[in-house]
């Protein structure tokens, strides 16, 4: 166990500093480096000085010192600049990071509590009109982009009934008296980016739940706990359920990367300030720290809630052994 | 009690009961149960017409999908332009510029039959380009002249009509969509077809060879399937295609001498000068990271297929690996394959969508239903039409993938729950 989980730390770093450096040499690739910019913004700018200021910079060198240079810099905690906020990046990232933690959590809570429901239930009324009615809807929620759910929701529910934000994280200049205030408004905000972002996620996990809770109830334990006079309750979510679990768990986790990877759209769509949204503008933005940084936090950040899905099966299905 | 008739079969039935079905057969009559499938296969079908014809759409209709007007910006749909004044005078300048004696002569058959009434001789044309339609197409054909159909068809596309309104640019919409089409479909199967075959020889190494081969390929595509994919994306959809063939040029220069380095730059040139290259760089991009699951797939019925008699027998008979894997392992994943090829269009035509919506993918002019999409949603208050026609038509092509894929699964794969 212990050996299955350093192999897994080590393999997750691993990947996280090939990635890393990938994402860094393509940095490179991008239109316009931070010399280039600094030409446009300032004419008089003489090709001694681009010389200067690209030795100043360390530009000149060759990339892997480049980078070699880049992650001696974070080893030391400095982060760098945001070339566009002129801020440090270590105070960006933190409120992103939490924002876009909220809304891809609230889009996975949401997307379990409604679709997993939602499929244990078409299990157990196959071929039922409230089966195909889901599956319908289940298809549609895969298929539907979510950049389009989401500018139809905004159509819908602010521009024609006025209900709801457009977009944004919480109201500009509300004081807030108390906390509860201060969730209300942001939950506000809150409700057609997780929709937008959770209906995807809903028809997978509810397609899936019912197809892994229907081949659970045809196991022959099954038929020995009705035998022996179980209630149906006990026998749906003790004995069927409980095997339904695991290929669930893997599901879910596999969502987590698509859910935070859906989030980039969402955040951008919504003016919604998480760290997809920063990935996106930075890049466009040509803020290279900003963009490295939050690429590879995001990055990490998937990866480490893979390696505790990875974990969590041993919980729930203890005839599954690390070795 | 009931009474049980019992007729023998007839010699037509007989002989249908007696041959045995192929594969396809069966997979065809399976298919034909899955109503969703069939539909989503029939909608396939027209996308796929009109992506083909999108042309001689464009030459039906009499619309052009590339002029612009500003002026008829945002119309509504079923909207029916006219040529403003300015408009029609500037197309019979044109017309005098480019044929000058033509127009001469026509101006002088126009007066002498006295058909307008310039105040000045000269301007007969711009007087006569000014007149209803109608009268004057009938006003043209009176008079003799060479030019007839050139100018017949001038005045037609002085009217235009716009089923789905006009775009941000006074397109017509409706031409946009028919050639969004031909990006989006293109693009999606192109992807599908090439991750497919790069996870088919990727997911057949690593499950033919096993060892080191199968430890490290499969780690690669575990790597590739955890991450998550837009992030990626986007980083790498950023890059300049001009510093990275760049690259490739000086790469090649140095490993081939001035020629090879000429004939790269060559290559390079062709690339940019279609005004496709954003095409190209998507689909690369895409299929680097939309083979994955292919890899997995295969890799899991070559491991399989690897234990059967006919391959020991194959063996034995001497055949070389390729012959193996190729001649005979290939056949027995095809049908798999198609499955997760017809899953995979959908899944690429939502990405290539996303990414054009960012303003990463296709570049305008030219349209794809993401990039319109992108045009379309800084206006939602004004024109929200725009925004959703393009969301539902990427919709419909992906549901109908999805379930042409899922009918195909449950046709193919017998183990799966019958509905």
């Amino acid at each position: 166990m212990t050996t299955y989980i350093l192999r897994r730390i080590l393999q997750t770093l691993m990947v996280i500093v090939i990635l890393s450096y990938v994402c860094f040499s393509l940095m490179t690739l991008m239109p316009g480096d931070p010399i280039e910019l600094m030409i446009s913004a300032n004419p008089k700018i003489t090709q001694e000085d681009v010389v200067r200021l690209r030795a100043f910079y360390g530009l000149d060198q060759p990339t892997y010192v480049r980078y070699f240079n880049w992650v001696s810099e974070i080893a030391k905690g400095d982060l760098g600049y945001s070339r566009t906020y002129r801020i440090p990046v270590t105070e960006m990232m933190g409120p992103s990071l939490k924002a876009t933690f909220v809304l891809s959590m609230g889009s996975l809570l949401f997307a379990i509590m409604v679709g997993i429901p939602l499929g244990i239930y078409c299990a157990l009324k196959p071929n039922s009109k409230m089966d195909y009615l889901v599956n319908i809807f289940n298809f549609g929620g895969i298929s539907i982009p979510s950049f389009f759910l989401g500018i139809v929701l905004i159509i819908i529910f602010s521009v024609g009934l006025g209900w709801l934000p457009a977009g944004g994280y919480q109201t500009t200049g509300m004081h807030y008296n108390n906390i509860f205030e201060e969730l209300l408004d942001k939950a506000k905000y809150l409700i057609l980016p997780i929709l937008s972002l959770s209906v995807q996620s809903i028809g997978r996990f509810s397609r899936f739940s019912r197809s892994a809770m229907v081949e659970a109830m045809r196991n022959d334990f099954i038929r020995t706990a009705r035998a022996k006079g179980m209630s149906e309750q006990v026998v749906i979510w003790k004995h069927g359920f409980r095997n339904a679990l695991i290929p669930l768990i893997t599901i879910v986790a596999i969502s987590f990367s698509s859910v935070f990877s859906g989030a980039l759209i969402t955040e951008s769509l919504f003016a919604y300030p998480g760290v997809g949204r920063l990935i996106y503008t930075s890049i466009i933005g040509n803020d290279f720290n900003v963009a490295m940084i939050s690429f590879i936090i995001s990055i990490a950040m998937v990866l480490l809630m893979n390696l505790v899905a990875d974990l969590l099966y041993g919980a729930a299905d203890p005839r599954i052994s690390y070795k | 009690m009931s009474e049980t008739v019992n007729t023998p079969p007839s010699a037509a039935e007989l002989k249908s009961i007696e041959t045995s079905q192929t594969f396809f057969q069966i997979v065809y009559t399976q298919f034909k149960e899955h109503k969703a499938a069939v539909f989503g296969a029939y909608l396939i079908v027209f996308f796929m017409l009109v992506a083909i014809l999108a042309p001689v759409i464009e030459y039906a209709t009499g619309t052009d999908s590339d002029s612009q007007n500003v002026f008829n910006r945002y119309k509504p749909p079923f909207s029916k332009i006219i040529a403003p004044q300015d408009a029609r005078e500037q197309a019979i300048q044109n017309f005098v510029r480019q044929n000058p004696e033509e127009a001469a002569k026509i101006q002088t058959s126009l007066l002498e039959k006295n058909l307008v009434q310039p105040v000045r001789p000269e301007d007969a044309l711009y007087d006569w380009v000014n007149l209803e339609e109608a009268k004057a197409i009938e006003t043209i054909k009176a008079i003799d002249t060479g030019k007839k159909a050139e100018l017949v068809k001038m005045v037609h596309n002085f009217k235009s009509f716009h089923l789905f309104g006009t775009d941000e640019l006074g397109r017509d919409v409706l031409m946009r969509l028919v050639y969004g089409t031909r990006v989006s479909i293109g693009v999606g199967v192109l992807v599908a077809i090439a991750s497919a075959l790069i996870g088919l020889i990727i997911g057949s190494l690593a499950g033919y060879y096993g060892g080191v081969i199968d430890t490290v390929l499969m780690r690669v595509t575990d790597s590739l399937l955890s991450l998550p994919i837009l992030p990626v994306l986007v980083v790498i959809a950023a890059i300049d295609l001009k510093k990275v063939l760049g690259g490739l040029v000086s790469v090649a220069e140095s490993l081939f001498g001035a020629t090879g380095g000429n004939l790269a730059q060559e290559m390079v040139n062709n690339i940019f000068s279609g005004g496709k290259e954003s095409i190209y760089k998507l689909v690369f991009i895409l299929c680097l990271f939309s083979w994955m699951t292919v890899a997995r797939l295969i890799r899991g019925s070559i491991l399989s297929l690897r234990e059967r008699e006919f391959i020991l027998a194959s063996k034995t008979l001497g055949a070389t690996d390729l012959t193996i894997i190729v001649r005979h392992m290939f056949p027995n994943v095809v049908a798999p394959l198609l499955v997760s090829v017809t899953l995979g269009v959908g899944d690429s035509i939502l990405f290539e969508a996303a990414l054009s919506y960012l303003g990463l993918g296709i570049q305008p002019p030219m349209p794809s239903w993401g990039n319109m999409l992108f045009n379309a949603q800084e206006l939602i208050y004004q024109a929200p039409f725009l925004a959703v026609l393009p969301g539902i038509l990427i919709f419909l092509v992906v549901v109908s993938f999805n379930f042409l894929g899922d009918g195909l699964q449950d046709a193919i794969d017998p183990k799966t729950v019958r509905r």
